[in-house]
């Protein structure tokens, strides 16, 4: 993880209960003029249209909001809009390419159908991006330990697994 | 969450400042507890003081300990090769909590300070609770209480506090540099929590407005061997049924010294110093050990959900010695 | 019934990726809860602190000062509805907000409409409400037993003299906890008026059920309703019933004039959208020495809530499993201060099998013999031992022989704790498994273009059990098309009407409803074709279609374009519809067979700290005709997980006092993770089954019965403790 700037610009508050927000999302500058209190998780869905973030339970115990700041995994239900000023967030959104071609994780899932309602997919897809760039894919028991901060209800995690396998030895 | 200001200062004396001036502020640093308690509504600060960009990120790697910067991440910790050799129990606390999400969020400062999971704390409709309104009694104790704590508790609160890495660090004799609103101050962290049994409503020593800075970490001296064991439920991301650091420098077949945490069982992390000192000195005996954890667990307090945990904290305890002292035998 | 079986098997039966693929994994697909509409407010739930007793004042002056709140709902000024209809899985439990009444701890109480949705969450924290509280029922042994419509006692043979004549005899006492669906999703809606007509997106399973029940109660026509859910974050039953937020969003947004949105929280989600509802079991089996059953007593006792029954069929299925000539079912249910019940995955099946299969390992014991072995020689393959008549297949016995060969359950060493590896105990346990026949009713249209592309519509959800997926594959069989060539829309009560997806009914039911339409599309397409036409005089099933082209089905070179039939009529398109045309299971002289399984575990336990792990299942189902191999297995690796997290996590717990739901966060409620699950090995067997033409039979539920028993079994077979209650947990297992 990277280290932080302590010299980000304070946010400019519009009123007291108000806060401006200066990030980039997906790569694209963004501005943000919230209630203090929105999570980085509303901000993206309601603020931003990006609806590919999931709420499974708002109390950082499910993994469906997982989504990169600075590329690091983080659950966008317990973080405030406000503490991302100034860093880099990538949503499932962000991981298609330029061209629109699906990230190779995404491909595996279809191909593994590493998901069934599709509900919990955003999330294990930004956890599985950052298990591989953090070499921890290295065995089937590895993948599993680090891929458990993301429930899937439906039950997919044999497949997902399979999937994570894959785009590791590919090395994506 | 009930609206609050946001405030976010480049300085540790102004975050310091800024919290003490205002009864109704508190920090926020990772947010994992801060966040979780006020959206149940059960922690509603006016303001909240965001130290999470404060320089106080990083680790200093001394010959005999660590100083961790309070802003560093339980991920960061873990990743720290120093870490992984000298206080292997303490990277292994770190990678046995929550998730890699949670890790990269959470600091080491904030988990020392994370408050208990007892559901009925976390319920503000629930009336009854000692810690969260003083004098109300306690739901969990007729309730149904299964992560709850056995030691350094009674009837009046049977919260646990259910941090991994605490135990190991509290083992390990790690203290807390805190600035203060009166200046700056070291804390051991035998000296830091409060029991529940003690006053259900006060969890530590510090005073509003303290803002915990760094943690001092001793390194295990060379030829100490360490290890955590974590018992849940489920095979990853749950808080301990109940945990046992343990540090070991053998001589031989004998535990020439010893250090032992206890997880999943206290109100406040578990130092088990009985068991410490009835093991110092002596061989490798699992009779023993099963013995040194009795002592340990003699004093608990238990309700009919938790009653199954002294008998498992001895196991935990007593598994984890036989496993650090059976490589040397 | 079509009277022609269809050609199938170019892409049925393949392993085809998701056709909705590409929309899950770029988070383009739409949930309810990604539904925003101009004008639209948010809303919510507040729940009632007591567990009994009715309201006796309601203050809310102080919330409507606050900022953005646009309306507060009580019982005094939510508009009275009218009752609820009957509809089947699906009957709405007591209209919400009617008067003060309290039934249960976390009952709808109010509503709180504001601008957003954080807004509305605040002021709902500030709503003084005064309860007069009676204490809450909750203990069953204080409630009134009485039967459930839906699992009438049943006996065949003599029970008593079965017991009198068995060698061998047990008799035990079984439990299963409240268990929470908990799909991923939170479930909600936005409803919006226009009118007299009301759009909702929402999560339900049924939009035709939910549709009827909308109608009715608000008092307009069914016509102009309209339910949307063209993906859910998952069911698993908890979407199959008119829950009363979805009545609380439609009222608030006709009080309004304005769109509202209302999503239930985590919490919300264990009080406000059923469970699984806990059994008390009792077993009685008696056999003769060579292990032929004499007798079989099972009697049930599920908890409901005051207003609104369990589902209950906890003990539906046993007398069909086994061929034993006494057999006896008692079901009963208590009404107690308890939130509503529903269906879960393999309602009633998860639990009656829990009691009989464990029963059945006891009975291996007693009789010392091997417990696949008492399976073998009971289980009833050839007729159905209820009404003695065929089924229309049963692969039962292939299931567990199939699973022993390849689990090695020849190996095994009977004795418990007897096989060891270092300090673990290892322990293999099998099942067998039964889920009931259910097959209702579903319509669906057919629609072929000029461009040679057609399409799929039915009111039917795809829950993320694969619909889109193989109603895709089943549609370019039968119109001899590329799967990219077909369309499936699903999830709008506006399509044609069709069953929920629940019971694992729906693809028989949907795939046998396509086939029927495809047979009038057909009929359709021929009333184009003119006197000079090489097709002309064909009936519906002597033609076939085959790469936009309509084609004598015994000589498909004689084709003509269906662009050229539409093009003489100036026509663009043409439809079918059909429906499930069940065929009369008496002219047919058998019995609907369900799907069947065999389940067989190994787990690993560590006696000194009780800690389990699965480490292998094989797990066998006979599912008749698979639409999709990669998609079915996925059902199974699904419901293996929900299985294992029956058996040893998931228990929602209830605060003796007060009734409240103790555990009622993802934090508290475990549920299986990545770690706690083993490769599952799949395997499917049997045949295409013979009562409908598809051949289907569902396996969106089958895959989770037996895992429980199973592991129960294994636990047995290490420890020699035996497990009747459910969860096992770490504290039965330290030794
Ligand atoms: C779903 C879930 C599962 C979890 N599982 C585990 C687990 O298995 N094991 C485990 O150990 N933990 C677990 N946790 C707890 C988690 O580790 C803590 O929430 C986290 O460590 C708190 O750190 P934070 O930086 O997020 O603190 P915050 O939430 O920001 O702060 C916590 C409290 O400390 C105060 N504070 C923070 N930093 C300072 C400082 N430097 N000085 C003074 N006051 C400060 C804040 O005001 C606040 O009151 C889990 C949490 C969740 C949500
Ligand atoms: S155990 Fe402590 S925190 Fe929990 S309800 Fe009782 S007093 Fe409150
Ligand atoms: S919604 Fe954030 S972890 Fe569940
Ligand atoms: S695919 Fe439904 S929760 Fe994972």
């Amino acid at each position: 993880m990277k280290t932080t700037r302590s010299t980000a610009p304070a946010p400019t508050a519009q009123d007291e209960y108000t806060v401006d927000v200066f990030t980039v999302v997906n790569g694209a500058p963004v501005q943000w003029r919230v209630d203090t209190r929105t999570t980085l998780l509303e901000a993206l869905r309601d603020s931003s249209g990006l609806t590919g973030t999931k709420r499974g339970c708002d109390q950082g115990a499910c993994g469906a909001c997982t989504v990169h700041v600075d590329g690091a995994r983080v659950v966008s239900c317990l973080m405030l809009a406000a503490q991302v000023d100034g860093r880099q967030v990538t949503t499932v959104e962000g991981l298609i390419d330029e061209e629109g071609r699906l990230h190779p994780l995404q491909e595996a899932f279809v191909r593994h159908d590493a998901f069934q309602c599709g509900f919990c997919t955003p999330g294990q897809l930004m956890s599985a991006v950052c298990l591989l760039r953090e070499g921890r894919a290295g065995s089937d028991a590895e993948i599993r330990e680090y891929m458990s901060g993301n429930l899937c209800r439906c039950g997919a995690y044999d497949n997902i697994v399979a999937a994570v396998r894959e785009a590791a030895g590919g090395g994506a | 969450m009930r609206a609050f200001v946001y405030d976010r200062p480049d300085a540790v004396d102004e975050a310091v400042a800024s919290v003490a001036a205002d009864p109704q502020a508190a920090f926020l640093a990772g947010g994992t507890t801060q966040l979780d308690l006020m959206k149940d509504g059960v922690w509603t600060p006016d303001r909240l003081v965001d130290i999470s960009r404060l320089p106080l990120r990083g680790i200093l790697v001394e010959s005999q300990q660590l100083k961790v910067g309070a802003l560093t991440t339980m991920e960061q910790l873990a990743a720290e090769p120093v870490v992984a050799q000298r206080l292997t129990f303490v990277r292994e606390a770190l990678l046995a909590g929550a998730t890699v999400q949670l890790r990269n969020m959470a600091t080491i400062g904030g988990n020392l300070l994370q408050r208990t999971r007892c559901r009925y704390f976390r319920d503000p409709t629930v009336a009854a609770c000692n810690r969260r309104s003083p004098d109300s009694g306690c739901a969990a104790v007729d309730g149904v209480a299964r992560m709850h704590a056995v030691l350094g508790v009674d009837e009046r609160c049977i919260a646990l506090h259910a941090s991994d890495v605490a135990v190991p660090l509290l083992a390990v004799e790690a203290s807390v540099l805190v600035s203060g609103p009166s200046g700056q101050r070291r804390i051991p962290l035998s000296e830091f929590w409060v029991r529940a049994d003690e006053g259900p409503s006060i969890e530590n020593v510090l005073g509003h407005g303290d803002l915990i800075t760094e943690i001092d970490v001793p390194l295990l001296p060379q030829g100490w061997r360490s290890g955590y064991l974590k018992v849940r439920d489920r095979a990853s991301y749950e808080f301990a049924l109940t945990s046992a650091a343990v540090a070991v420098q053998m001589d031989g077949d004998m535990i020439a010294d010893i250090r032992i945490g206890l997880g999943g069982v206290g109100s406040v992390p578990w130092r088990a110093r009985e068991a410490e000192e009835m093991l110092r000195g002596t061989h490798v005996d699992p009779v023993r050990f099963e013995q040194a954890g009795r002592a340990t667990m003699a004093s608990a307090f238990t309700v009919p959900g938790t009653a199954f945990k002294v008998d498992l904290a001895v196991r935990t305890l007593s598994r984890q010695l036989i496993t650090m002292t059976e490589a040397t035998r | 019934m079509t009277a022609t079986k269809p050609d199938l098997g170019t892409w049925v039966g393949k392993g085809i990726d998701r056709v909705d693929g590409p929309h899950k994994v770029t988070g383009t697909a739409p949930y309810a809860s990604d539904v925003t509409l101009p004008g639209m407010v948010h809303a919510v739930v507040v729940t009632s602190t007591v567990g009994a007793g009715t309201i006796t004042k309601i203050d809310t002056s102080a919330l409507l000062t606050l900022p953005g709140v646009r309306a507060v709902f009580t019982h005094e000024n939510f508009p009275r509805l009218n009752p609820s209809p009957d509809v089947l899985f699906g009957e709405a439990p007591t209209a919400p907000l009617q008067d003060g009444r309290i039934t249960f701890h976390g009952q709808e109480v109010a509503l709180v409409v504001a601008d957003t949705s954080q807004e509305a969450t605040e002021a709902a924290r500030l709503i003084e409400i005064t309860y007069a509280a009676e204490a809450p029922l909750l203990d069953p042994a204080a409630g009134q037993p009485e039967p459930l419509p839906l699992s009438p006692d049943t006996s065949r043979g003599d029970t008593e003299a079965g017991w009198a004549a068995a060698d061998v005899r047990i008799g035990a006492t079984y439990r299963t906890p409240e268990n929470t669906n908990n799909p991923l999703g939170l479930m909600g809606c936005v409803a919006a008026w226009d009118g007299d007509h009301l759009e909702i997106h929402d999560t339900t399973q049924g939009t035709i059920a939910l549709r009827k029940t909308l109608a009715a109660m608000f008092g307009v026509p069914e016509s102009g309703v309209r339910v949307r859910v063209p993906y859910l974050g998952g069911g698993f039953g908890a979407g199959l019933n008119q829950w009363p937020y979805k009545l609380l969003a439609a009222g608030a947004a006709r009080e309004l004039g304005r769109p509202v949105k209302l999503m239930l929280t985590r919490p919300q989600m264990f009080r406000l959208v059923g469970h699984r509802p806990d059994t008390e079991q009792q077993v009685r089996l008696g056999a003769t020495r060579d292990g032929t059953l004499t007798m079989i007593e099972h009697r049930a006792t599920v908890l409901s809530s005051i207003d609104f029954l369990a589902v209950g069929l906890i003990t539906s299925g046993t007398g069909h499993l086994y061929a034993c000539p006494n057999v006896a079912t008692v079901e009963r249910t208590v009404r107690l201060n308890r939130r509503y019940p529903t269906s879960m995955r393999a309602p009633g099946e998860a639990e009656g099998n829990w009691a009989i299969e464990t029963a059945m390992d006891e009975l291996a014991y007693e009789l010392g013999m091997d417990p696949l072995e008492l399976r073998l020689r009971n289980l009833a393959t050839d007729l159905d031992p209820a009404s003695g008549k065929p089924w229309s297949s049963n692969g039962v016995i292939e299931c567990c022989r199939v699973g022993a060969e390849l689990f090695g359950w020849s190996r095994r060493d009977p004795r418990p704790s007897s096989m060891r590896e270092g300090d673990l105990l290892l322990g293999w346990g099998m099942a067998a498994a039964g889920f009931f026949a259910y097959l209702p009713m579903s319509q669906a249209r057919v629609t072929v273009y000029a461009d040679g592309t057609a399409a799929v519509r039915s009111a039917a959800t795809d829950i993320g059990t694969g619909t889109y997926t193989v109603i895709t594959q089943l549609a370019a069989d039968l119109l001899g098309l590329h799967p990219q060539q077909v369309d499936c829309r699903l999830g709008d009560s506006d399509m044609p009407a069709s069953a929920q997806s629940g019971g694992s009914g729906l693809a028989s039911s949907l795939s046998n409803a396509v086939i029927d339409a495809v047979s009038h599309l057909q009929g359709e397409l021929l009333t184009l074709a003119g006197a000079d036409s090489p097709l002309h005089g064909l009936g519906p099933d002597d033609v076939v279609c085959r790469d936009g082209a309509l084609c004598r089905r015994d000589d498909p070179s004689v084709r003509v374009p269906i662009a050229d039939l539409l093009a003489g009529q100036g026509l663009v398109e043409m439809s079918g519809d059909g429906r499930l045309r069940p065929p009369d299971a008496a002219a047919a002289g058998m019995v609907h067979a369900g799907a069947y399984g065999a389940r067989f575990v190994e787990v690993a336990i560590d006696p000194m700290i009780g800690r389990l792990r699965v480490r292998r299942v094989v797990s066998v189902t006979d599912g008749g005709r698979i639409l999709n191999r990669k998609l079915a297995r996925s059902q199974i690796l699904g419901a293996t997980v929900g299985g294992i997290g029956q058996a040893l996590f998931e228990d929602t717990l209830t605060d003796p006092g007060t009734g409240r739901v103790a555990n009622g966060t993802f934090g508290d409620y475990l549920v299986a993770v990545s770690a706690d699950v083993p490769d599952v090995e799949v395997v499917f067997v049997g045949e295409p089954d013979r009562y409908t033409p598809s051949g289907t039979k569902g396996i969106g539920e089958i895959g989770l019965v037996g895992v429980a028993a199973a592991i129960g079994n294994a636990v047995h077979h290490a420890t020699g403790r035996r497990m009747r209650d459910l969860p096992i947990t770490v504290d039965q297992l330290m030794m």
